[in-house]
C-alpha cells in the first residue's frame, strides 16, 4: 500500500505539535519516523492511524483520500507502544479479535490465529492471559494481532521502547525478517536511532514538528542535511568557518587558524559564506610518523575510553576539543592522557551541514 | 453549539443523551418550574420572598434549621475525625472491620435508624426504661420529639459521609512522617497538632461541606425524631405544600435550600475538589 | 508494617466508642424485633418470633415488599443502562461539555429530595403519572444514575485509553467495542452502581410521600406510616429483615470489588 501525506499538521491551541509534512511512502517500504520525544513523530502516527484529526493536510491510503475516515474504517495493523493487549482475553482471543470484529467464521478464524501465533513462535501460549506473558512474548502477540486480518499497512508505534537491550536487538532482526517475508508497507515510530537505522528501509528525522531530512538510512549519516541530522545519528565534531578559497570541487575553509580542505559536494558554499562542517569520529585518522593528509592537525589526548570494539578519545587541538573513534584492533597507537598525536582526515570526510542549532 | 469533531464522534454523543434527557425532562424540568412558582403565585414578584423579613415562622425555621444543621456538622466531624483516625492508623485487617462500621450504616435504611432511635429515646424506650430500672432517674427523661432527638439522630446519619472524605485524605499522608516526628522527640499530642492534623485539614474543610449541605434539606429524621414539633426547612416546605396548599410560600422556602446549598458548595469548590467529593472518575 | 505508628488510648478509645454509636442503635432492633411483649421493648421472659410470623402473613406488608421490589429493579435497570453509557461516552470524550454535563449528573446528590419530590408533584400530575409504578420507576431511576455514573467511572479511571484506540484500530465498531472490550473490564464497576442503585430505590421515602398515595404504596412508605401511626414490634421485624438484605448486598458488592482489585 502506498501512503501519502499532503501538508498535514495539527496543532493544540497555539502549540504546533506537527507543521505541514509531506511524505510520500511506496509499496513494501519499512519507513521510521525518528525524533527526539515531542518531535511529533507519534502525532503524524496517530493522523495516519486516524485517532487524531489534522488541523490542516490530507492522508491519502494506494491513492484514495483518508483524511476524514474514523480508524475502523482505515484497514492497517498497529502494534500500540506497550502493546495494548486486552487483558481479559487469552492470546489466542486477542489476536483473533481483528478477524471477530470482521465477523469471520470461527473455523477460518481459527486457522488465521494459528497461522498469525506460528509466524512469532507463540503457538504453546494461545490460551494464556497477556499478564502471563513476558514483555518479548507480549510483543510477539501485538506483532501476531496487527498483521492476522493481512492489513497492507502495519503501524509500529515505539514497538521496541518496553524491552530490555538484548531482546530489543533480537526483535529488530525478527521484525526485519517479517518485513522482507511478508512484503508489506511498515511504518514505524521511534526515538532510537539504532532501531531506526537497522531496521529502515528509508528514515526520516523529525525535530519540533517539522520532517528535517528523509532518506535512506546511509544516506542520512553520510549526507546530513542538518546539525540536528548529524548530532541525532551518531555524533559528529562540528567546526563553524568561513569559506576563504573555491576552486574546481574544492573549497578553502578558514576553521580559526586552520585553512581546512574541503571537497564542495552537492553543498552551495560561495566565497565569503560561514559554513558548519560535521566530521565524525570515526572519519578522522591516527596518522603515522610522515603519514600526509588533507588536513593535519596536532592533538593532545584529554580522555578516553575503551568500548571494546574500539576506543573513543576526546583530543584537545586548536580548534578546541575533537571527538575520535578509533578502532581497537591494530590500534595505530595506545591512547594515554596526554599523549601528543597527529591527527588527519580527507577533503571528502566532512560534510557541510546547515547550523539549525536552535539550543 | 456542537463541538468541533461531532460528525466523528457522533456515536459517543449518542451514548450520552439517554441520562442526559432523563435528567433534563425528569430532573431538571420538574425542579425549575416548581421553583418559578415561587415568582408567580399568588401574585406576580418578589412578595413571597418578602416574607422572609416578616414572617416569624419563616425565621425561626430558617435559624432552627441553621442551628441544628450547623451543631450537626461540628459533632458530625469530631466524631467522624475520631473514626477516620482509628481506620487510618489500624491494620490492615482491622480496618477492613472499621470500614464495615462505617458502610454499613451509611446504607442501611433511614428510616430503619430513626425508628432504632424512637425504640431507644422514647419515653418508654430503652434508656428510659435501664435508667429508670437502675433507680438513677425518677420521672423519664424527654429524649426525643425535641431537638435532642433530631441532633442524635442526624449526627448518627451524618458521621458516615464525614468519615469518608476525612479518610481518603487521611490515607494519602505519609505515615513514615509520624514514625520521623516521633524519632526527631516529638510527642504523641505535637505529632497530632503539627503534622498531622494540618494535613488532614482538606479532608474535614470536605466533610463539613458535605455534611451541611446534607443535613440543611435533610427530611426523615427531622420528622420522626422531631415530632412535628421541631421544624427544619424540609418539613416545613412539605407543610406548607401538603396541608397548607400554599404553593408559592413554600416553593420560596425550597428555592432558599437550593441557593443556599448551591452557593455553599459553589464557594468551597476552589478549596474542596468536588469531583474527588463525589467521587467523578476520570 | 514494622514500625508502623500506631494511635495512642485516648485516638484508639474514642473512635471506638463512635463505631459502638454507628452500629449498636441499628442492632438494638433485632432483639426488639423477637420481644415476646405488645409494645416495643426487650424481650422480658422469652424469645417469640410472633412479629416475624405477624409480618409474613400479612398482604400489606408483603403487598408492599413485593412493590418495592419491582420498582427498585424497574429503576435500577433505567440507572444502570444510562447511567453506564453516559459514563462511558464522558469518559471518552472528556471536554468542557461533556464535564458540565456530568455536573449536571451529579445534581440528584445535592439537591434535597425534599425539593425535587416538590416539582415532581405538581409535574407528574401534568403527565399523568401520579400515583403509578412508573411514575417510581422514573423518579427513583433518575436519581440513582448518580451512583451509576460515579462507580463506572471510577472503574474507567483504571481502564487504559489504549485498548479502545487498539479496537477501533483493528476495525471494531462502537457497539462491537463496547460489547467485547469495554464492558467486560468494567462490569464490576455496573454491578456496584446497580447495587446501590437499588438500594438507593429500595429505601427512598420522600419522593415516594409526595407523588404516590394508594395504588402504589412501597415499604418506606409502609414503614413511614407504622412509625407515626402505631408503634408495634412488627416494624422492628421489618427492621431486621431491611438491614440483613442490605448487608446482603453490600457483601455482595464487596465480593464483586475484590474480585475486581485481584
Amino acid at each position: 500500500m502506498t501512503l501519502e501525506l499532503h501538508g498535514l499538521a495539527k496543532s493544540y491551541g497555539g502549540f504546533v505539535a506537527v507543521e505541514g509534512a509531506d511524505l510520500k511512502v511506496g509499496r513494501g517500504t519499512f519507513l521510521t519516523l525518528l525524533g527526539p520525544s515531542g518531535s511529533g513523530k507519534t502525532t503524524i502516527l496517530s493522523m495516519i492511524a486516524g485517532f487524531t484529526e489534522p488541523t490542516s493536510g490530507q492522508i491519502f491510503l494506494d491513492g484514495r483520500e483518508v483524511t476524514q475516515e474514523p480508524p475502523e474504517k482505515r484497514q492497517f495493523g498497529m502494534v500500540f507502544q506497550g502493546y495494548a493487549l486486552f487483558p481479559h482475553m487469552t492470546v489466542a482471543e486477542n489476536v483473533a479479535f481483528p478477524l471477530r470484529v470482521r465477523g469471520m467464521a470461527k473455523a477460518e478464524r481459527e486457522e488465521k490465529v494459528k497461522g498469525a501465533l506460528d509466524l512469532v513462535q507463540l503457538s504453546r501460549f494461545a490460551d494464556r492471559l497477556p499478564k502471563q506473558l513476558s514483555g518479548g512474548q507480549q510483543q510477539r502477540v501485538a506483532l501476531a494481532r496487527a498483521l492476522v486480518f493481512e492489513p497492507a499497512l502495519l503501524l509500529l508505534d515505539e514497538p521496541l521502547s518496553a524491552l530490555d537491550k538484548k531482546l530489543r536487538a533480537e526483535l529488530q532482526e525478527e521484525l526485519r525478517a517479517l518485513h522482507r517475508r511478508i512484503g508489506r508497507t511498515f511504518i514505524n515510530v521511534t526515538h532510537d536511532q539504532e532501531e531506526a537505522m537497522s531496521l529502515s528501509d528509508s528514515v526520516a528525522i523529525l525535530n519540533h514538528g517539522r520532517i528535517i531530512q528523509l532518506g535512506a538510512p546511509e544516506a542520512l549519516y553520510e549526507q546530513p542535511r542538518t546539525r540536528f541530522v548529524a548530532d541525532f545519528l551518531g555524533k559528529s565534531n562540528f567546526l563553524p568557518g568561513t569559506v576563504r578559497e573555491v576552486t574546481q570541487g574544492a573549497l578553502g575553509v578558514q576553521v580559526g587558524a586552520l585553512r581546512i580542505r574541503q571537497a564542495a559536494g552537492a553543498a552551495k558554499a560561495p566565497l565569503g559564506a560561514s559554513v558548519l562542517l560535521s566530521l565524525r569520529p570515526e572519519k578522522i585518522q591516527v596518522l603515522e610518523e610522515g603519514e600526509a593528509a588533507d588536513n593535519v592537525l596536532e592533538a593532545r589526548v584529554v580522555s578516553w575510553s575503551y568500548l571494546g570494539a574500539g576506543y573513543s578519545i576526546i583530543v584537545d587541538t586548536a580548534l578546541g576539543p575533537l571527538r575520535l573513534a578509533m578502532s581497537a584492533w591494530r590500534a595505530p597507537f595506545h591512547p594515554a592522557e596526554g599523549a601528543a598525536i597527529r591527527l588527519g582526515w580527507s577533503a571528502e570526510a566532512a560534510t557541510i551541514v546547515e547550523d539549525d542549532d536552535v539550543s | 453549539m456542537f463541538p468541533k469533531g461531532m460528525p466523528r464522534n457522533a456515536g459517543w454523543w449518542a451514548l450520552l443523551m439517554p441520562a442526559f434527557l432523563l435528567l433534563t425532562v425528569f430532573y431538571v424540568a420538574p425542579i425549575l418550574q416548581v421553583l418559578s412558582i415561587s415568582f408567580t403565585e399568588p401574585e406576580l414578584g418578589f412578595g413571597n420572598y418578602e416574607r422572609i423579613l416578616t414572617n416569624r415562622s419563616v425565621q425561626r425555621t430558617l435559624m432552627t434549621t441553621g442551628r441544628i444543621a450547623g451543631i450537626t456538622t461540628v459533632l458530625a466531624l469530631l466524631l467522624g475525625y475520631a473514626v477516620a483516625y482509628s481506620v487510618t492508623m489500624a491494620s490492615e485487617r482491622a480496618r477492613r472491620w472499621w470500614i464495615l462500621c462505617v458502610l454499613v450504616p451509611l446504607w442501611i435504611s433511614v428510616l430503619v435508624r430513626a425508628f432504632a432511635w424512637v425504640t431507644l429515646l422514647r419515653r418508654q424506650g430503652l434508656i428510659n426504661d435501664a435508667l429508670m430500672g437502675a433507680g438513677v432517674i425518677q420521672e423519664p427523661l424527654e429524649l426525643v420529639w425535641n431537638e435532642f432527638g433530631i441532633i442524635v439522630g442526624m449526627v448518627h446519619y451524618m458521621v458516615p459521609y464525614a468519615v469518608l472524605p476525612m479518610l481518603s485524605t487521611m490515607r494519602e499522608i505519609d505515615p513514615r512522617l509520624m514514625t520521623a516526628a516521633r524519632g526527631m522527640g516529638a510527642s504523641r499530642w505535637v505529632v497530632f497538632s503539627r503534622v498531622f492534623l494540618p494535613l488532614s485539614l482538606p479532608g474535614v474543610v470536605a466533610a463539613a461541606v458535605l455534611v451541611f449541605i446534607f443535613s440543611l434539606g435533610f427530611y426523615v429524621t427531622p420528622a420522626i425524631l422531631g415530632g412535628g414539633k421541631t421544624l427544619m426547612v424540609a418539613e416545613w416546605i412539605s407543610v406548607q405544600i401538603l396541608d397548607l396548599i400554599r404553593w408559592g410560600f413554600g416553593t420560596m422556602m425550597a428555592t432558599v435550600l437550593v441557593v443556599t446549598i448551591l452557593v455553599t458548595l459553589g464557594g468551597f469548590s476552589r478549596v474542596v475538589n468536588m469531583r474527588k467529593l463525589f467521587g467523578g472518575g476520570g | 508494617m514494622e514500625g508502623a505508628y500506631k494511635p495512642g488510648w485516648f485516638a484508639r478509645s474514642t473512635g471506638l466508642i463512635v463505631a459502638l454509636y454507628l452500629v449498636l442503635p441499628i442492632l438494638i432492633v433485632l432483639p426488639v424485633s423477637l420481644t415476646d411483649q405488645r409494645f416495643l421493648s426487650l424481650p422480658r421472659e422469652t424469645l417469640s418470633l410472633q412479629y416475624y410470623r405477624n409480618l409474613f402473613s400479612s398482604p400489606e406488608w408483603f403487598s408492599s415488599i413485593l412493590q418495592s421490589f419491582w420498582i427498585a429493579l424497574g429503576s435500577t435497570t433505567l440507572a444502570v443502562v444510562a447511567g453506564t453509557l453516559f459514563a462511558i461516552a464522558a469518559w471518552r470524550l472528556d471536554r468542557r461539555l461533556v464535564n458540565l454535563m456530568r455536573a449536571l449528573m451529579l445534581l440528584p446528590l445535592i439537591v434535597p429530595s425534599i425539593v425535587y419530590a416538590i416539582g415532581l408533584y405538581r409535574y407528574f400530575r401534568w403527565w399523568d403519572l401520579l400515583d403509578r409504578v412508573l411514575g417510581v420507576i422514573i423518579a427513583h431511576g433518575v436519581t440513582a444514575i448518580p451512583y451509576v455514573v460515579i462507580t463506572v467511572s471510577t472503574a474507567l479511571a483504571a481502564f487504559d485509553p489504549r485498548l479502545e484506540q487498539a479496537a477501533r484500530g483493528m476495525g471494531a465498531s462502537l457497539p462491537q467495542l463496547l460489547r467485547w472490550v469495554i464492558l467486560p473490564r468494567i462490569m464490576p464497576g455496573i454491578v456496584s452502581g446497580a447495587i446501590f442503585a437499588f438500594i438507593h430505590s429500595w429505601d427512598e421515602l420522600v419522593i415516594v410521600l409526595f407523588i404516590a398515595s394508594r395504588d402504589v404504596f412501597t415499604l418506606p412508605r409502609r414503614i413511614w406510616d407504622g412509625i407515626n401511626e402505631n408503634v408495634d414490634p412488627t416494624m422492628a421485624a421489618v427492621a431486621v429483615l431491611l438491614v440483613v438484605f442490605t448487608v446482603l448486598l453490600l457483601l455482595a458488592d464487596l465480593t464483586v470489588r475484590k474480585k475486581r482489585d485481584s
